[in-house]
């Protein structure tokens, strides 16, 4: 059973009994994916800002595109609040999940956020 | 009534008001100090002699009615950290009363004959020479609360700390928060040395009775500042409650750091195990766990969007403000220190000494690289300022900066660009902002780029947003805006909506138009920015600077940095194609 450590960031750390900060330890099956995980701390998908697994950018505000991603054991999971900033002069050229990647390219453009 | 400049000479300790010359006109902050100092400064002198000036300016928009966010100076000159053309942009309470003086800028020339020490204290009936012997010494907390003592009206207080007077490159200049601290600096290049090597202490700036500005069409003015109000008060980062205003720019700190880009150690790694404590979170936390101190405070009148705040002592005393992201990365990560009590103490030391923190932070994380101090030292990260506040010959060292202590310290991992060290993002990790770091005339400089909406850059559409293609088109974009932006007065966070929203950029362009009286709308920024960019690579081409000073650090070339193990790995062919433009 692969043990996944949750950072929870800003507002969000309410989650994980913090305030604005909260660290977990998850036990979670062997098919885990961040759509599980995020199902397990019950954090809904509209308070989800930016998402790294071990330091590879997963996931940015309003996007879905990592919950099929797979854990696996030892992973850490960091997950910030949508009040996060992260201009994009910041980001330009960090590592980035393949599937992000792809649901990126599809949008083409530079948000801070990409919520309706 | 015309804007005017206000040339101080202190050779002879005499002043005059001069009609703006139509050649410089269409300018303001940033864009006039530049041209300013490409023209009447010598690019090759020497920066602490004669020849170098101190230029001052509001931005186009600062001292107008309820304009958002628009507490902006600009100060210029020949930098003695980098040798090449300087603006360095500060909060405070400087930029709308210099403003309302009727002054588009103040320059400062000449030096002293009796080799005395002056604060000029400038109101609507001129300059006055007032010697400042009784100050020598003194830090800028004290300066402030004496000057506001001595003069009415709580004006504006300009200053420099121990270290400007002393002329070194480290020195910053300070100005006061509308609570009279001296925590907002233009901290950046050493401009503090070339106010001290004016002979002057500090500048006070009342605009009781001042004319105001003259605003060239009130109805666009209106119509521009509506826009960007709305924006800035509905974007999620810059709303009250939002991102900004809750953790301030700290917000950065754990995100950059799980991007795995946090400068730590002496810029030997980009993941820093003790980041959450040293965060915005973690001083949000503080801050309602003390019942002292405060987020969301503003630096200056009529911010609205109020990412500052005041970091409390164990009692809940305020002890210092601001505790920025790149203060925290400096003064925290990349010394191993994960105290955030200690940070603030030392951001304090800065502050009264006339240091910027970034410099500062680096300059210590250079020495404990050296051997001389163990990283996460707090103690001995503290007790340097001691000797800096004694300019005992480690102090005097110390002062200058990153690159001087490399030398002294016989230390190779130095993080400079053109002699002025790097913020607190690694170019490793984050390979966009090293294109900016390196070509950017300021030297290392993270605010030399900001984004901008890429249908007005003109570099969208599908252009992958985060691959490693057209990064020398996008910096060169970025710089523009910038540059743009900080002509205006505005502070660069109004970026942040003004990216998502594309009525608040149209509204940043009219608030401008509607007070200049210029034909300017958002298609007109990026021109207008690179003329600015012209003119300051022009003064560092002709000051020397060749496509060698437009580049990264050697060892980041062949250093992997942890946790993703790379190296810089954008071309030099890359980075010569940004500014090109301006030599073809």
């Amino acid at each position: 059973m692969p043990t996944i450590n949750v950072t929870l960031y800003g507002d969000i750390a309410q989650y994980g009994s913090g305030k604005q900060l909260a660290t977990l330890d998850l036990d979670l099956p062997q098919d885990a994916n961040i759509g599980l995980l995020l199902e397990r701390i019950r954090l809904p998908s509209e308070e989800r800002g930016y998402l790294f697994v071990n330091s590879v950018l997963h996931d940015v505000p309003g996007l879905n595109a990592s919950h099929n991603d797979p854990l696996k054991d030892g992973d850490h999971v960091g997950i910030f609040s949508i009040s996060h900033m992260w201009p994009y002069q910041y980001r330009q050229g960090i590592h980035l999940s393949d599937t992000l990647k792809a649901a990126l390219e599809e949008k083409g453009v530079m948000k801070n956020t990409y919520r309706e | 009534m015309a804007r005017k400049i206000l040339r101080i000479k202190m050779d002879d300790l005499s002043y005059k008001y001069e009609e703006v010359p139509s050649k410089w006109a269409k300018w303001g902050g940033r864009g006039l100090t530049s041209n300013i100092v490409a023209e009447e400064v010598d690019p090759t002198c020497h920066p602490l002699g004669p020849n170098n000036k101190l230029v001052i300016a509001p931005g186009w928009v600062s001292g107008t009615p309820a304009a958002p966010s628009s507490g902006r100076t600009s100060f210029g000159g020949k930098s003695p950290l980098t040798g090449g053309i300087k603006e360095s942009n500060s909060g405070g309470t400087s930029s709308q009363k210099i403003a309302k003086l009727g002054l588009a800028a103040i320059i400062l020339e000449g030096m002293p004959k009796d080799s005395k020490w002056y604060v000029l204290v400038i109101t609507k009936d001129g300059v006055k020479f007032e010697e400042a012997n009784d100050l020598l010494g003194k830090g800028m907390y004290e300066v402030d609360e004496i000057l506001w003592k001595k003069y009415p009206n709580k004006p504006a207080i300009i200053g420099i700390g121990m270290v400007g007077e002393k002329k070194l490159s480290n020195a910053g200049i300070s100005v006061n928060d509308p609570e009279n601290k001296p925590g907002r600096y233009a901290g950046r290049g050493g401009l503090g040395a070339v106010m001290g090597a004016r002979g002057v202490k500090a500048i006070v700036v009342d605009d009781t009775g001042g004319p105001g500005v003259e605003i060239a069409n009130m109805d666009l003015f209106k119509t521009g500042r509506k826009k960007l109000t709305d924006a800035i008060t509905s974007h999620d980062l810059t709303k009250p409650g939002g991102g900004l205003n809750s953790y301030g720019t700290n917000v950065l700190m754990n995100i950059i750091n799980e991007a795995g880009g946090l400068p730590t150690r002496n810029f030997s790694a980009g993941y820093f195990e003790g980041a959450s404590k040293i965060s915005g979170e973690m001083i949000a936390e503080t801050v309602e766990k003390r019942g002292g101190g405060m987020t969301g405070h503003g630096c200056h009148t009529g911010c609205i969007i109020k990412c500052s705040n005041i970091y409390p002592d164990e009692d809940g005393n305020d002890l210092v403000s601001p505790v920025e992201y790149e203060t925290a990365m400096s003064l925290g990560s990349n010394c191993g220190i994960d105290d955030l009590d200690y940070i603030a103490k030392m951001t304090y030391q800065c502050d009264d000494l006339g240091l910027d923190t970034i410099e500062a932070g680096n300059t210590i994380a250079v020495y404990m690289d050296s051997g001389a101090l163990e990283f996460g030292d707090k103690e001995g990260a503290l007790s340097l300022f001691d000797e800096i506040r004694q300019m005992t010959p480690l102090g005097r060292i110390l002062g200058q900066g990153v690159k001087a202590t490399a030398e002294a310290f016989g230390v190779f991992r130095v993080p400079t660009i053109k002699g002025q060290s790097m913020p607190a993002y690694e170019p490793r990790a984050i390979k966009g902002i090293g294109v900016t770091y390196a070509t950017t005339p300021m030297g290392a400089d993270h605010t030399a780029g900001y984004t901008i909406a890429p249908e007005i850059a003109g570099v969208g559409g599908k252009v992958d947003p985060l691959s490693d293609e057209g990064k020398s088109e996008l910096s060169l974009t970025f710089q523009a805006a910038t540059a743009f932006i900080d002509s205006t007065g505005y502070c660069l966070f109004i970026a942040f909506p003004i990216l998502d929203i594309p009525e608040g950029w149209a509204g940043m362009a009219e608030s401008v138009a509607g007070v200049t009286g210029q034909s300017i709308t958002g298609d007109d920024v990026i021109s207008i920015g690179k003329e600015i960019l012209k003119v300051e690579r022009d003064f560092n081409t002709r000051a020397g600077f060749t496509a060698a000073d437009d580049r990264p650090p050697e060892f980041m070339r062949y250093e992997k940095l942890p946790p993703h193990n790379e190296v810089w790995t954008v071309s030099d062919k890359a980075l010569d194609e940004v500014f090109a433009w301006v030599n073809s």
